[in-house]
């Protein structure tokens, strides 16, 4: 069985060229077979963007990848709902459409779909439900370790996915951190969090790398890497890793490193070394997947 | 903030202890905590029993204010209350404060996170095995001067025998209790006070 | 317009009596293990103490909702299920789900037992709540506390079941059920352990200028001067240097206070108040519990009333939270 790398949603703030060119040479030049494209994290970020969604669309399927649409994780307003109803109402036979939300779930119900990070499935009933919900892939919380994956890898009725590379998605809030932090309220925010794309770095009082902020959403300061993981991962089952995009980090280099380890090119500890290499400063983490404290590397 | 303890008591130091601790030392004291904790556990059978979940349970209560510390060891099967002079190494956690905000711990009038808010208190060690004490404590419905009083009830001659203490001292400890606890008791005096468990 | 219901925590049997003789119209409690999200040490309460519990509660005209609201673990969700079915035999008035395993489990193993969604499940939005009424008939939604007043009440226009928002107590910044911080930091979280920030992963250390320095796990969560009130190191409400600066990046040690707008929740179609503080002692409960019956009670007279809690308020201080909108 093959598996399927996944490149993940562009979780920042990036300028809509940027943004465009990115998903290009995701078309062009990554070893990936499915991009997730839309925005995640602040329903004010889209609209400038979407001008350029059609092209970059367009692009990937020409290149055989196939399209995930992915939608908010957090809705609160009406705003943000009609735009999740009108991406889920997308019915097109090479498109698939995310769920990062129970709301998503429930409006996609009935027809295949992918289930994202955003909604909780930590145990085989709820995956056994969103199975027959139509869900065809489900992307798994970042906290799970490798026993609760084995659990849930075996007999699972729905193909798996587990996020291998970047930094990890810990929280969403209602709140706008980027904008608190520069004295501003959300909704006159300045859009203020296009200034980190990676995210703002965070530290404790005495120095620590520790977290980083992306608008709504607080990630971790360290890249979670998982290389080390994927044999055990693939003897599991789970067929589905994703990388989640960064500005300061190569990700075609990225998505070539993972290939190796999947194919057996590269060791482990070697792909380890080479994303090291690729991420500058960047420091790695993979407790969650060893049953650890998250931030752990070992 | 705390229930804050405006007025000063009369006596100072206050309380049994004040009264009690300072003529006798730890070891002659101990035959009286003895008989009190025998009455507590009497009175709230399980009090421990929602420590279970330690594997150490040896706790220091140093109240600042007294010229002594008391080692609580939390044991649901074995527990025993000690009072030394000096620190013990063995403690899992230290709980450090005047003895007033102490006692107010014991009976349940401030709660495990109020703890944390103010400094009145300083806790060392094992958090989460402090938590856990709090929150046994806290159900057992505690009442140090109904517990005393138990005790210096049926062991009144003896008791009072051991410690040298006459009726008047035993009046005042009364008092002085009786004072306390309107102390402490006084910043919630506009609310029902909680049923004993 | 139905009746607000005072919804009050209980961590044990003591502060189950503490509500209830303060005028809680229901009392919310969870098992003594990992099946809720107050899993505290010396917290909680055995099937012995809920059936006492159950009893007195409804000898007083009390109901009882037992929070089942973590996330069972993959390959073990036995302790999940048996906790259902005893609260089930125990007759508890409600279960508090999270989980659409959990929601599914009971709805089929005990279709008469009342379901309500807990905030764990961040259910925000019409057709999310849709979603958990069609599929397992829940009868009320525990709104996350990330909504504004004007939200809720468009939220209730187009949703038929009952909701219940937190009042008072300690806030959670991020959306409830969506929080990884605390298992990053120390390797157990609310979803999976039922415990944020857990005290076993606290330290209070003093350091070489005499400031009180919290940690968690290996990280550090503030530093207090001397005559500086104190915090218990909650992730979201520490100190931490973003461009430079120290800030309360997340939130400020302040605890939620809505009582000065229970009346615009009353208007905005909510059904249940909550307070928050299963893990706080049976003085904290019986004083807000008191307060917050005073405040409803008055209401029905048309008048609002003030509370006066902020001794018991972490930080001192209050806020009303994301029912502002300008929290954001």
């Amino acid at each position: 069985m093959n598996t399927t790398l996944v490149m993940g949603p562009v979780l920042f703030n990036w300028t809509p060229e940027d943004w465009r060119d990115f998903h290009f040479r995701m078309a062009d030049e990554a070893d990936v077979d499915v991009v997730c494209v839309g925005e995640v994290v602040c329903s004010k970020r889209a609209p400038f963007f979407e001008p350029y969604m059609a092209d970059v669309i367009e692009r990937l399927l020409a290149a055989d990848k196939q399209v995930i649409l992915s939608t908010l994780a957090l809705i609160m307003n009406k705003r943000e709902m009609k735009s999740v109803r009108d991406t889920a109402a997308i019915d097109e036979d090479n498109i698939i459409v995310e769920a990062n939300d129970v709301s998503a779930v429930a409006l996609l119900g009935g027809r295949p779909h992918a289930v994202g990070p955003f909604v909780n499935v930590y145990n085989e009933g709820t995956l056994a439900y969103l199975a027959r919900n139509g869900a065809r892939s489900v992307c798994l919380p970042v906290e799970l370790g490798m026993d609760a994956l084995g659990a849930l890898a075996k007999d699972s009725p729905a193909e798996l996915e587990v996020m291998v590379f970047g930094r990890l998605p810990l929280a969403i809030s209602a709140r706008c951190y980027h904008a608190r932090a520069h004295g501003l309220h959300k909704d006159g925010c300045q859009y203020v969090c296009i200034e980190d794309a990676d995210g703002m770095e965070v530290e404790t009082l005495d120095g620590e790398p520790f977290l980083a902020i992306n608008g709504v959403q607080t990630l971790s300061h360290a890249y979670t890497d998982l290389s080390a993981a994927v044999p055990d991962l693939l003897d599991l089952g789970i067929r589905r890793l994703r990388l989640s995009p960064h500005a300061s980090v190569d990700m075609v280099a990225v998505s070539e490193t993972y290939r190796a380890v999947i194919d057996g090119k590269t060791a482990p500890d070697e792909a380890s070394e080479r994303l090291s290499a690729l991420a500058g400063d960047a420091t790695f983490c993979n407790g969650y997947i060893n049953n650890q404290t998250g931030y752990t590397f070992s | 903030m705390f229930p804050t303890h405006g007025k000063t008591p009369p006596l100072s130091p206050v309380l049994l202890a004040g009264l009690l601790a300072r003529p006798l030392s730890p070891r002659l004291l101990q035959p009286a905590l003895d008989a009190i904790f025998a009455i507590l556990n009497r009175s709230h059978p399980g009090l421990f029993e929602r420590l279970s979940c330690l594997n150490e349970t040896v706790f220091l209560i140093d109240p600042i204010d007294l010229p002594l510390v008391f080692i609580l060891d939390a044991d649901p099967e074995h527990p025993r209350l000690t009072a030394a002079r000096e620190d013990a190494d063995r403690a899992v956690a230290t709980i450090r404060g005047p003895l007033l905000t102490l006692i107010d711990l014991l009976e349940g009038r401030i709660d495990g996170d109020a703890m944390f808010f103010s400094r009145t208190l300083s806790i060392e060690g094992d958090t989460e095995a402090v938590v856990a004490l709090r929150n046994a404590v806290d159900d057992a419905g505690i009442d140090v001067k109904r517990d005393l009083l138990d005790f210096l009830g049926p062991f009144a001659m003896p008791a009072r025998h051991a410690f040298g203490l006459g009726e008047r001292l035993y009046s005042r400890l009364n008092d002085d209790l009786e004072f306390l606890k309107d102390c402490a008791l006084a910043p919630q005096s506009r609310i029902p006070k909680a049923p004993e468990a | 317009m139905t009746a607000l219901e005072l919804v009050c925590p209980a961590g044990t049997p003591a502060a189950l009596k503490a509500a209830v003789s303060s005028g809680a119209d229901a009392v919310y409690l969870g098992f003594r293990d990992a099946t809720n999200a107050r899993n505290f040490p010396g917290l909680n309460f055995s099937r012995d103490e809920l059936q006492q519990g159950i009893d007195h509660a409804h000898d007083n005209g009390c109901k009882i909702f037992l929070a089942i609201n973590t996330f069972p673990t993959a390959g073990d969700s036995t302790a999940w299920h048996q906790a259902v079915d005893d609260g089930a035999s125990l007759g508890v008035d409600a279960v508090i789900l999270a989980d659409i395993g959990m929601l599914d489990y009971a709805s089929r193993k005990h279709p008469d037992l009342r379901r309500h969604l807990s905030v764990q499940a961040s259910a925000s939005n019409p057709e999310a709540i849709r979603f958990y009424q069609d599929a397992f008939d829940v009868k009320r939604v525990v709104l996350p506390r990330v909504l504004s007043v004007a939200e809720i009440a468009a939220l209730n226009k187009e949703i038929d079941v009952e909701t219940e928002v937190f009042v008072f107590g300690g806030l959670c910044v991020m959306a409830e059920g969506r929080c990884a911080l605390s298992s990053y930091a120390t390797g157990q979280s609310p979803n999976t352990n039922g415990v944020c920030s857990p005290a076993c992963a606290v330290r209070y250390d003093e350091d070489e200028n005499g400031r009180m320095v919290s940690k968690l796990g290996d990280f550090t969560i503030n530093a207090f001067e001397a005559d500086e009130a104190a915090g218990y190191p909650t992730l979201c409400k520490g100190r931490f240097v973003a461009n430079g600066e120290a800030s309360y990046l997340f939130e400020d040690p302040v605890s939620l206070n809505a009582a000065s707008i229970l009346p615009d929740l009353a208007k905005a179609g909510v059904t249940g108040l909550k307070i928050e503080g299963r893990q706080r002692g049976k003085a904290y409960i019986a004083k807000v519990v008191t307060s917050f019956r005073r405040a409803v009670d008055s209401m029905d007279d048309g008048a609002v009333v003030e509370t006066d809690l902020t001794e018991i308020t972490e930080g001192q201080r209050k806020t009303a939270g994301a029912y502002q909108k300008t929290w954001r």
